[in-house]
């Protein structure tokens, strides 16, 4: 593989980088290293589902659960910790994330035995799932005087130290799933047999069976995965938020999604760049985090992330037609 | 020469319909086979019994001396036996490389990549057909030909010893096949056994050793292809010697009606200059991807000009859109039946007033009485066989589909109609009726373009004709030359210089 | 009897949708008696349904031609808060009365048209996916009301236009026959216009629609301008009756919307669907609503029951066309089998 940057991402790197010198001129205080300690933390747990939502949109679907799915986990079990007095931060993560893939390949048998839209399925059981959580497991909240202590200094600790001005200033723990996350993508997708079975299944399933793959299996794998990094954001979250509430992070997947097509990754399936999906994540938080820089209140965000959404939506399509009449294949 | 695949006694039924009849055939090594019929023969179902997809109710395979009798398709690809289907199956978004490697990876039952691995495989299989790509190219950028070898390199990567191919060279260029034939030769060489299945008289048939013929689930015979011309196929074809009548002008009126000066659209065709009369039937032939379907759209408004003009009339316009060409009263029967000119889920009234849905509105509201006078109308004009005009389009055959599609065009009453290889996959019958129906027209003053590769269906129906081949018109054919004896031999001559000619080119380059 | 077995075979999903209410509101008549149809409870479901119905419509209207359109919600609180600004006097351009409500309902239509020319442009002329562009312009829509409102809602406004929202005539809310009115409207529009067919034509095959002389990129427009209307019909009536606007009002639509078009037959790969079954799946959808009302129900098990019913309803749906499916394929085998004879 040759490494050509495509002109799509070094686009949304120029747009960064302009971005960043404009906020810098603006106000100076914007560049030094504490902001990208805290971009860095603030995106990290969005930054986990996108890769999950990466590799769901690679194989031809999409999947608007997770959030719903990090909830679940997340909340059943530290709430497992809070009544059984179990401290133990890897058995947070490991019931989360099993219960991540418990709920993704859900998702995976309905979508391959209904054969409809997995947009209209996953909200069917983003609900489904919120709802049973709540109905069936506790609707409460929790502060975090009794959250385990393991999950506190998880949200609070750093990497290491930088001395600044005022201070000094820590890169966050929450790196360490992020770069789990991401390398474990990479390796997916690019590695090993299963991840081409992804591609290939986003690409055309017909030639993807016809080639030996099992588009059941494949897919059943994509929404496990999806929902075990679902799961393991769930903790991330609660810990740095230091408190769990049954109604969080439940109604923010369509931003993740936005950010990872904004990232260039195609909802018809088969193309999509794990680099394409952190510069996403990146734009939609740089403009989160900095728009009070530049003398505007946060409120103005979504303006911002629909308007490059729209415009990135725009271009990558356009181009698709206009190379696909050249053939006369008339896709609508 | 050893057999490498023989089958005796094939045969498989859907639902009480025989597909095959105790089909026996052997395949040898190093052997070009053609497989030929009319669509629904039988010949890829009996592909489909070989390659594992279908089990055959009757009869037994022997693959090497080994008797297979059933098998999955990844059994039937251990035992060395590949298939091309029509659509290639590349996956558009990754490289060449990957593409050829991923089945014998996957089969392998390969866990993790390596893309050393995947390139040395790639490599290695461009070699052996003395092919050079790019590897890291993805496939969707790369031609058509291109896309066919890389196809071919994906199955001889699995090892395989008998190559099935269907319907090759429907999407290439003369220089394309003769290069695709090049290396059917090569590959034979080496051993390999390459069936290629179709369903009329094409060039690759010069290069086949043996070409065995269906009709109707039955196998005809097996014949050398020196034995046989597009007469005698045709007739062991169908089962019958047809002889379709012959179409003569006779409409009084000599205005031109649509004249098309130095159309130019660079890649697809260039210069073309052609005008038609009230009455004139133009064949307008040349393999895919000559630029005959690309002129079509361009006159129905689908593919932008570059240079040059379309005159409707004797006034020059400017066919932006499809809705500009139904004004000019120019109708396109589209290539792709299904996709392109039926809304199949909808019933065939619904179908027949599509085009002209806006001119039966009585203040916007649909005028059903009229929707289904029109309807009934061209129904039976047109011979359609249904039970009703409320009937799915889907739930009708081939042939009875085609005819909906003219239909819902003549209730338009075009001046020029462009029909795009109307009578492909289409039985014998409805053929005949759709070539009266043709005629028909022209007598009462429309004016026709007909795409087509048949030879004899260019005779048949035009009184004049235009060979096109990259993109240009080579040959233009009048009325008289048409008349004289033995113009068939002509124009088949005409088509296969144009072969040699590509050849000799490759040559000098 | 005969006439009644054809008719139920051709419309299976209809007739299944028919009982399926009749049987709800029956059981709803046993298990909860007069608290379920009393005028009272009849009338604050009929003040209820409007505003969902008209986003539902929207929604149905965007399934038919095969796509979906997420901005619908956003659309509808943008239109409301803009006509909010209009109606406390912010923008009224110094009028009153009925002349200031007359102006913020030009500004309302004028506001959800652009919306909506936004998504059918980008739609027709990009040939985006539907799904992707409608996020993006739900964001972008959003955004413009985040921004102007910075996240408050907008309030104080004319008396005269949230009197209407609580109007009644004949015994039910005018605002409940405006929308069966508009139903019936569209529902005509639908079956019987040269309009109406194309839609369906369009939406089950753009491709066929396109070579059959149909200007495409027109009928994608239209349809989601239509289909911003509808919204903004909806924001109006959001703004009368909860006299103020915000953004983020009303986001669990999103999922009801779809259920509703689902359970009323709409195929969400376009070319099918009848505002007639829509209407009573919305109706069914807000008698179970007011049941949940009357449990008191919490609105997480509202939810658990919605996706409970999303998933259910498409499985039945799914079933019931492998089944039809499968009896078609055996007709016309049968139909070959004799001809061949």
């Amino acid at each position: 593989m040759t490494k050509k940057i495509d002109p799509f991402q070094r686009m949304l790197l120029i747009i960064i980088v302009v971005y960043s010198v404009f906020v810098t001129i603006k106000n100076p205080g914007f560049f030094q290293i504490q902001t990208v300690f805290d971009i860095i933390k603030t995106s990290s747990t969005t930054m986990i589902v996108a890769m999950g939502l990466l590799v769901v949109m690679i194989s031809g679907g999409i999947d608007v659960s997770f959030m719903a799915i990090a909830l679940f986990g997340s909340y059943t079990s530290l709430y497992i910790m809070i009544q059984t007095g179990i401290n133990n931060l890897a058995f947070a993560f490991v019931v989360s994330m099993a219960i991540g893939i418990v709920l993704g390949l859900i998702n995976a048998v309905l979508i391959s035995w209904l054969k409809l839209p997995p947009f209209i399925i996953t909200l069917g059981t983003q609900n489904l799932f919120h709802g049973i959580m709540t109905t069936f497991i506790s609707d409460k909240s929790f502060g975090s005087g009794v959250l385990p202590e393991c999950l506190h200094k998880f949200g609070q600790g750093t990497l290491f130290k930088v001395a600044t001005a005022n201070g000094s200033t820590g890169l966050t723990v929450s790196l360490i799933p992020v770069l789990i996350a991401g390398l474990a993508t990479y390796f997916i997708l690019r590695k090993t047999m299963i991840g081409r079975g992804i591609v290939a299944i986003g690409n055309d399933e017909e030639s993807a069976r016809r080639a030996g793959f099992n588009p059941f299996k494949i897919r059943l794998f994509v929404y496990a995965y999806s929902g075990a990094l679902a799961g393991m954001m769930g903790i991330v979250y609660a810990a740095q938020v230091n408190a769990l509430y049954p109604n969080k992070m439940v109604g923010d997947e369509l931003m993740v999604v936005a950010a990872v097509v904004i990232g260039g990754t195609k909802i018809t399936g088969g193309q999509g760049k794990i680099f394409g999906a952190v510069l996403g994540v990146l734009i939609t938080y740089l403009l989160n985090s900095t728009l009070i820089m530049i003398g505007l209140s946060s409120s103005w965000n979504n303006l911002f992330v629909g308007a490059i959404l729209v415009i990135a939506v725009a271009i990558t399509s356009y181009q698709e037609r206009v190379k696909n009449r050249k053939h006369l294949i008339f896709t609508e | 020469m050893e057999p490498i695949l023989s089958a005796s006694n094939i045969s498989k039924s859907f639902i009480g319909v025989r597909a095959l009849n105790n089909i026996d055939i052997t395949i040898n090594a190093g052997e070009i086979h053609c497989l030929a019929g009319e669509n629904g023969c039988g010949k890829s179902t009996l592909v489909k019994c070989i390659s594992g997809v279908y089990t055959p109710d009757e009869g037994t395979i022997q693959i090497e001396g080994q008797t297979c009798r059933s098998m999955t398709p990844i059994e039937a690809m251990n035992h060395g036996i590949q298939v091309i289907y029509q659509d290639l199956s590349l996956f558009q978004h990754m490289t060449v490389a990957e593409n050829i490697a991923i089945s014998k990876l996957k089969f392998e039952n390969t866990k993790l990549i390596n893309w050393k691995t995947i390139k040395a495989i790639a490599k290695e299989q461009l070699d052996k057909i003395g092919v050079t790509m790019d590897l890291d190219e993805t496939v969707g950028e790369i031609s058509m030909a291109n896309k066919q070898m890389v196809a071919i390199c994906r199955a001889l990567a699995q090892n395989a010893k008998i190559l099935f191919m269907d319907e090759p060279t429907t999407a290439l260029t003369k220089t394309e096949v003769s290069h695709l034939m090049k290396v059917m030769l090569e590959l034979k060489k080496k051993g390999l056994a390459i069936v290629f299945i179709s369903h009329k008289l094409d060039e690759v048939f010069e290069v086949a050793d043996k070409i065995t013929i269906f009709r109707n689930g039955n196998k005809i015979g097996d014949f050398n292809s020196s034995d046989l011309d597009e007469k005698s196929l045709s007739y062991y074809m169908t089962g019958r010697e047809i002889e379709y009548p012959r179409y003569h002008r006779t409409y009084k009126d000599n205005t031109p009606i649509l004249s098309v000066e130095h159309l130019t659209r660079k890649g697809q065709y260039e210069d073309m200059s052609l005008t038609i009369r009230p009455g004139d039937i133009i064949g307008l032939t040349g393999l895919l991807g000559s630029g005959r379907t690309e002129l079509a759209m361009s006159l129905f408004g689908l593919n932008k000009t570059q240079a040059g003009v379309i005159k409707v009339n004797g006034k020059e316009v400017d066919i932006k859109s499809p809705m500009v060409a139904k004004k000019y009263g120019i109708a396109l029967l589209p290539e792709d039946r299904s996709r392109e000119g039926l809304f199949i889920e909808r019933k065939i009234k619904e179908n027949i007033s599509a085009p002209i849905i806006d001119t039966i509105c009585k203040k916007g509201i649909v005028n059903r009485k009229k929707e289904n006078e029109i309807a009934e109308k061209y129904v039976e004009e047109l011979k359609v066989r249904t039970p009703s005009i409320d009937t799915v389009v889907g739930t009708l055959s081939g042939g009875n589909q085609q005819k909906v599609v003219i239909s819902k065009w003549i209730a338009n009453s075009p001046k020029v109609f462009i029909m795009d290889t109307p009578t492909v996959g289409i039985d014998i019958g409805s053929k005949a009726e759709i070539y009266e129906q043709i005629h028909k027209f022209a007598d009462e003053g429309m004016a026709i373009i007909l795409i087509s590769d048949e030879i004899q269906e260019v005779m048949a129906n035009c009184n004049r004709v235009l060979v096109m081949a990259h993109g240009k018109c080579v040959v233009e054919l009048s009325e008289e030359d048409l008349m004289q004896e033995g113009a068939d031999k002509h124009l088949a001559e005409i088509i296969g210089n144009q072969k040699e000619k590509a050849l000799s080119q490759e040559v000098a380059q | 009897m005969k006439k009644v077995k054809s008719f139920l075979e051709k419309d299976i999903d209809l007739s299944i949708l028919v009982g399926l209410t009749a049987a709800v509101l029956l059981i709803a008549a046993f298990v909860f008696g007069s608290s379920m149809y009393s005028a009272r409870n009849i009338q604050s479901m009929a003040f209820q349904i409007p505003e969902f119905g008209f986003l539902a419509l929207a929604m149905m209207l965007s399934n038919m031609v095969g796509g979906i359109d997420l901005s619908i919600i956003a659309n509808a609180n943008t239109v409301a808060i803009f006509t909010a600004y209009v109606l406390n006097g912010t923008w009224a351009f110094g009028t009153q009365g009925g002349a200031r409500v007359a102006l913020a309902v030009l500004v309302a239509l004028c506001t959800s048209l652009v919306f909506g020319l936004l998504n059918g442009l980008i739609i027709a002329k990009t040939s985006a996916p539907s799904l992707v562009a409608t996020l993006g312009t739900m964001t972008l829509i959003q955004g413009v009301g985040m921004a102007i409102t910075g996240g408050t809602s907008v309030g104080d406004i004319d008396p005269l236009f949230s009197s209407f929202g609580k109007a009644i005539f004949l015994g039910l809310p005018v605002i409940f026959w405006l929308f069966l009115i508009v139903a019936l409207v569209l529902g005509l529009i639908l079956s019987l216009t040269g309009f109406g067919r194309k839609l369906y034509l369009y939406g089950g095959n753009p491709v066929a629609a396109r070579f059959s002389g149909f200007h495409n990129e027109k009928m994608s427009v239209l349809v989601f301008m239509l289909t911003a209307v509808l919204s903004g019909i909806a924001g109006l009536i959001i703004l009368s009756r909860v006299n103020s606007a915000k953004v983020g009002y009303g986001d669990s639509y999103l999922l009801q919307t779809m259920i509703v078009c689902v359970i009323g037959g709409i195929d969400p790969n376009g070319g099918k669907g009848k505002v007639g079954g829509v209407v009573i799946a919305i109706i069914l959808m807000q008698v179970m609503s007011s049941a949940f009302t009357i449990m008191s129900l919490s609105p997480y098990t509202k939810k658990l029951i919605w996706g409970i019913m999303l998933i259910l309803v498409l499985g039945l749906n799914h079933i019931i066309a492998i089944q039809s499916k499968k009896s078609t394929l055996k007709k016309s085998m049968k139909a070959l089998a004799s001809a061949a004879k």
